[in-house]
């Protein structure tokens, strides 16, 4: 009896063993466990045992069924495990295919700019001012101590719509109408587009400056140079060189040019900055006397210092742009890449 | 302004190379903008002697020579015939590079070998014209680079001279400028005059009718003048500066205007009728014929220099051809005169003439130093021409102009500056620049300014002197101690760049369009003439027509957008612009100028790609973005109007966007006619918000709301509507239903068309209930759901399917 179940086990086993499909398994369970199977036919025989034999053999149906049961179980685990790995890699994508997306579009490189210039400022407590691109003589120049018929004039090339109405050559008249609003101290940046009447590769007839202005006691030449030296490094990266040579503006004195160490050959000579090393980028010096005279503010009590640059410029130099004028194609093709 | 280092050097000592003295002078404030070597890179082109000229044995015009070159002898084929053997030649080597980028290489000639050039002038960029090489001095050594033998090597300077410093525009003014910084003197030429002919008031006079406008005049005259082509030192001087070389005389004149900067003007004494120089103001309309051969038309303020009879020179600016320096000239007078820079300005501008001579008048001259230029000028016309000076000049000057006294003090030099420098030093720096420093009492300087220094007359300018040439490196870069400040920045800035940062995540990307237009712009967006748009300011000097009137609208500039970016093949196209336009105001100088968010969309919604939907853009894409928009900004009281809408719209595609009953701005799809004036085959979907306006329509955020801890739930409604009926109506119907458990409304289903008969519509919306107490039972949700069905009944009189 024993050994018939032994042998019943082993036939089981070997059967269980070619089963790989869940239908299979489960016939195999009716098969063996089932009411009319092979082992529960067994335990029907065992009545007919001895009460001496009876526990014995019951003991050994009972492992066999056990052992059975558990085969099952465990065969049943693998036959699922492989058909879902088989299901799984059926299902296998090409995943080097692009993604589903949605459009995206850009912010034009002259608002990157704009926006980066106005942040590093803001951090350093300058608050944005601004003010109308159609301006009258006197903001634009007069009280800008460039009176009329001032060779300095001749420096920018101006669009009129009449005798005193303009459009603004610099965001400089910001300056004046901020000052002519409030009593110092003054920390403020212009942001805004300007226009001269110029048209080349390095020349738009629109284009866009910043303006910065701070007016309190006690500001130094000295502390124009450290302001504008942080904002550089913050701009361009901490190395870049930078120098402030003398230069004119009507409504500055001293005046300075600033020039960074070319940030394409690194100060070695390029083309772009014509063998010199150097790439003017900003306009700046100590507000003139005459200036405060127009806004009614003390010379001797107050100084500070403006300055002014052109966004293209930095634009330009920051994305490798050559021409001015793909920044105003709006070929998207062009824009996208910002 | 042209200057070169031989010639700088030759009134001050400065034994710096050439790159360190453009360094020198560019940190001054006089930036090279260009640095020339002349002769420079051609030290292959040597000194040599020819030893044997020979017939070319294959060509009859051509010799073959033996050339000594100092270390060896070379063979050499030449084409020109004007030298013999003896000859000392200037020898091109091989290597060498001649101007126009010419490469001398080993070569061989008809067979014979050639190793180098004979060069004449003209290939040496010497002269513009020569007939056969170049034969030089017997003193010239063999080997010698020729251009350090001819002693014409030298360095151009171009200097971008800023317009206050007239001063430099003169070699005697820049090399001031060098001195005062290495702390050195100028040397001036000795000016001494052989007059050796009659008294000057016995052959000329001089009167001044005008003298606001010319404050002072002085000549001289000379006689006996033969003239002839200038010495090769004094063409080559004008030709650095960029002068054509005229004759001895002319030449002079230009010559001593770019060493000292004082314009001259050298008339033919014997086409002056009389003899006589008059100063006045021309006639109103009178014309005068300037030395270049134009006629022009002169107006009462434009000041001229005339004779006894006629106007000879337009004052400060340019000769008249009546009395030019020419063939026969022998008798010169020669004016060096002081003119009002703002009236040459005038003139200069009015008529379009601007010349090396108005430049610097209307920049200031040195109305002290003008009889030193008018001697030293006098003094080489004698010398080149064999002329013979009269004695004594006229000088007529009624109201001598006193030098600025200015006070600086020196604490305020240090206050401006952040510097912190000693009364001594800065004496000494004024004192390099030639001002004259008065004692006074301690720690204030008074500084006597000379003439020529116009653009020096308040302290602030003594200041900018003293930080200048002490060097802007060595002021100390410091941070300020700053106020603390009560007004803070506005978020104007914040929010415009939140709304930029939106539209570029919904597919947008932002262009700039110049603000000038042109004049069809507004008919071609359909906007009639009597439009406030259609009439847009109109610059007086415009780049181009096309570019002639400020923008009213920003679609014109999106729509040229377009049509750009569709010649590129580029379809899908999805921009914004966020700029200013510029409306007229009735009565005022300055127009409004409000900022505007504006969008323009055409082709399809989604990227292409292999798994991207197909679907094109419509009016619905772009009322979601403005949506989406209002949102963001958190505008209340949004609704949308169909009511006058501007005509550049699809009467039935298109809505204005207001607050209230403040319009904010407009979108739709764009009328056909626009379409098809801009050759654009897609439809075009446009969205135009004033920024302002919705700044000043958002709402205050209120409180943040706590969600329900309870499940909401949801009943749907299908029902038939009047095809014209907004479903807004229905959404506000829904609304209108006050009870707290009605948490929200949903259009989820529109149909129309199929079994649906014409005139109707079947809309199907989902109606959210919930309370923050508990979870409504079944019994509750009915009786709210059926308030809700009933008024619609009732307001709209719906069927429900």
């Amino acid at each position: 009896m024993k050994d018939k179940l032994e042998a019943l086990l082993e036939e089981a086993l070997s059967e269980l063993a070619q089963a790989s499909t869940e239908e299979g398994l489960q016939e195999l369970r009716v098969k063996y466990l089932g009411k009319k199977g092979a082992l529960t036919g067994v335990m029907k025989g065992l009545g007919a045992l001895s009460p001496e034999e009876r526990p014995l053999v019951g003991q050994v149906v009972n492992t066999v069924k056990a052992k059975l049961e558990d085969a099952l179980d465990a065969r049943a685990t693998a036959v699922r495990e492989t058909a879902k790995a088989a299901r799984l890699a059926g299902e296998k994508i090409d995943v080097t295919l692009p993604g589903r997306r949605q459009a995206m579009g850009s912010k034009h490189p002259i608002t990157l700019v704009t926006e980066e210039i106005c942040s590093i400022f803001g951090a350093l407590g300058f608050a944005v001012a601004e003010g109308p691109e159609i301006e009258l003589d006197f903001y634009n120049f007069e009280a800008l101590n460039l009176p009329k018929d001032h060779p300095a004039r001749d420096m920018q090339d101006t669009f009129y719509f009449g005798e005193s109405v303009l459009l603004r050559t610099h965001t400089s008249p910001v300056q004046i109408r901020t000052m002519l609003k409030q009593p110092p101290p003054v920390r403020i940046i212009a942001p805004g587009t300007v226009y001269r009447c110029d048209s080349d590769a390095t020349h738009s007839p629109m284009f866009h400056q910043v303006e910065g202005l701070m007016v309190d006691k006690g500001i130094t030449f000295g502390d124009l140079k450290g302001i504008l030296t942080l904002f550089i490094s913050q701009l361009f990266g901490k190395d870049i060189g930078v120098r402030l040579r003398p230069s004119f503006f009507p409504f500055t004195e001293p005046s300075a040019e600033v020039d960074i160490a070319c940030v394409i050959c690194r100060g070695k000579g390029c083309r772009v900055c014509k063998e010199t090393g150097w790439l003017e980028i900003l306009g700046a010096g100590m507000v003139d006397p005459e200036v405060y005279r127009h806004v009614g503010y003390d010379s001797e009590q107050y100084t500070g210092f403006a300055f002014g640059m052109g966004i293209e410029r930095i634009a330009m130099l920051k994305y490798g742009i050559a021409d001015m004028r793909l920044l105003f194609e709006n070929d998207l093709r062009f824009l996208k890449q910002f | 302004m042209i200057v070169t280092y031989n010639w700088i050097k030759e009134f001050v000592d400065c034994d710096l190379p050439a790159a360190e003295l453009s360094h020198l002078l560019t940190m001054l404030g006089l930036e090279v903008e260009r640095m020339e070597e002349v002769g420079g890179g051609m030290d292959d082109v040597v000194v040599a002697q020819v030893v044997e000229k020979n017939q070319h044995p294959n060509a009859d015009k051509l010799s073959l020579c033996k050339v000594d070159n100092g270390s060896q002898i070379v063979n050499v084929v030449c084409g020109a015939q004007n030298f013999k053997a003896g000859d000392k030649v200037a020898l091109a080597q091989i290597g060498a590079t001649l101007p126009g980028d010419f490469k001398i290489k080993r070569s061989k000639i008809r067979g014979e070998e050639s190793c180098g050039m004979l060069c004449s002038e003209k290939e040496l960029a010497l002269s513009a014209e020569s007939s056969g090489i170049m034969i030089l001095p017997e003193s010239y050594t063999l080997g010698t680079p020729l251009f350090d033998a001819l002693g014409t090597k030298d360095v151009i300077f171009e200097i971008g001279l800023t317009p206050n410093r007239a001063d430099c525009l003169s070699v005697v003014g820049i090399a001031r400028e060098v001195a005062a910084k290495l702390g050195k003197k100028v040397h001036y030429p000795g000016l001494e005059v052989k007059e050796e002919g009659a008294p000057v008031a016995s052959v000329a006079s001089v009167e001044i009718l005008a003298p606001e406008l010319c404050p002072r005049y002085t000549a001289r005259h000379i006689t006996g003048c033969t003239l002839a082509d200038s010495p090769a030192w004094l063409a080559n001087r004008l030709m650095a500066a960029g002068i054509r070389s005229i004759n001895n005389i002319v030449d002079v004149t230009n010559y001593v205007l770019l060493e000292y900067g004082h314009p001259l003007h050298a008339f033919d004494y014997k086409l002056l009728s009389g003899g006589k120089i008059v100063v006045a103001a021309a006639g109103e309309g009178e014309k005068f014929t300037t030395l270049d051969g134009q006629e022009r038309t002169l107006a009462s303020n434009d000041l001229t220099i005339r004779d006894g009879a006629k106007a000879v020179a337009l004052a400060g600016i340019m000769g008249g051809g009546n009395s030019e320096i020419g063939e026969g000239t022998t008798e010169v007078l020669l004016e060096s005169a002081y003119f009002n820079p703002s009236a040459i300005r005038k003139t200069s501008k009015r008529l379009g003439i601007h010349t090396e001579s108005s430049h610097r008048f209307e920049r200031g001259a040195d109305v002290a130093g003008l009889t030193r230029a008018l001697d030293r000028a006098a003094q080489l016309i004698a010398e080149l021409s064999g002329g013979k000076v009269a004695k004594g000049i006229i000088d007529v000057y009624p109201a001598p102009v006193a030098p600025r006294v200015i006070t600086a003090r020196l604490s305020r030099i240090n206050a401006v500056s952040g510097l912190d420098l000693s009364a001594a030093e800065v004496q000494d720096i004024f004192e390099r620049l030639e001002f004259e420093v008065q004692q006074g009492e301690p720690g204030v300087f008074t500084v006597k300014v000379p003439l020529f220094r116009v653009d020096i007359e308040r302290e602030v300018d003594l200041v900018e002197e003293v930080v200048r040439v002490n060097g802007f490196e060595k002021v100390p870069a410091t941070l300020p101690q700053a106020s603390v400040f009560s007004d803070l920045p506005s978020d104007t800035q914040r929010l415009a760049s939140r709304v930029k940062g939106l539209l570029v995540s919904h597919g947008l990307s932002e262009v700039i369009n110049y603000s000038f237009v042109a004049p069809s712009s507004c008919e071609k967006i359909m906007l009639p003439a009597d439009d406030f748009r259609s009439n847009g300011m109109v610059l007086l000097n415009p780049i181009s027509d096309e570019l002639s009137v400020m923008r009213t609208t920003m679609l014109p500039g999106l729509l040229d957008t377009a049509v750009k970016n569709v010649s590129f093949r580029t379809l899908n196209l999805g921009i914004f612009e966020m700029r200013r336009i510029y409306l007229p105001v009735e009565g005022a100088e300055l127009p409004e100028e409000p900022l505007y968010i504006s969008a323009l969309l055409t082709g399809r919604r989604d990227p292409e790609g292999w798994n991207q939907a197909k679907g094109d853009i419509d009016f619905f894409d772009v009322k979601g973005i403005a949506e989406n928009l209002l949102a963001e900004l958190n505008v209340g009281g949004v609704n949308f109007s169909v009511e006058e809408l501007d005509p550049y719209y699809h009467p039935g595609k298109a809505c204005r966007i207001l607050s209230g009953k403040k319009v904010l701005g407009s979108m739709g799809e764009l009328h056909p006619t626009v379409q098809e004036n801009y050759g654009i085959s897609t439809p075009l979907y446009y969205l135009e918000l004033n920024f302002e306006a919705l700044l000043s329509a958002r709402k205050k955020q209120g409180a943040a709301q706590v969600p329900s801890r309870f499940p909401s739930t949801f009943r749907d409604i299908a029902m038939l509507l009047p095809r014209e009926l907004p479903v807004a109506d229905v959404v506000s119907c829904v609304n209108g239903v006050k009870a707290p458990e009605l948490e929200g409304v949903e259009i989820f289903d529109l149909y129309m068309g199929g079994n649906i008969a014409a005139h109707e519509k079947s809309v199907a919306i989902r109606v959210r209930y919930g309370s923050k107490e508990k979870t409504l039972t079944d019994e509750e949700v009915t009786r709210l759901h059926t308030k809700v069905t009933e008024a619609l009944q009732k307001k709209l009189n719906v069927s429900f399917r």
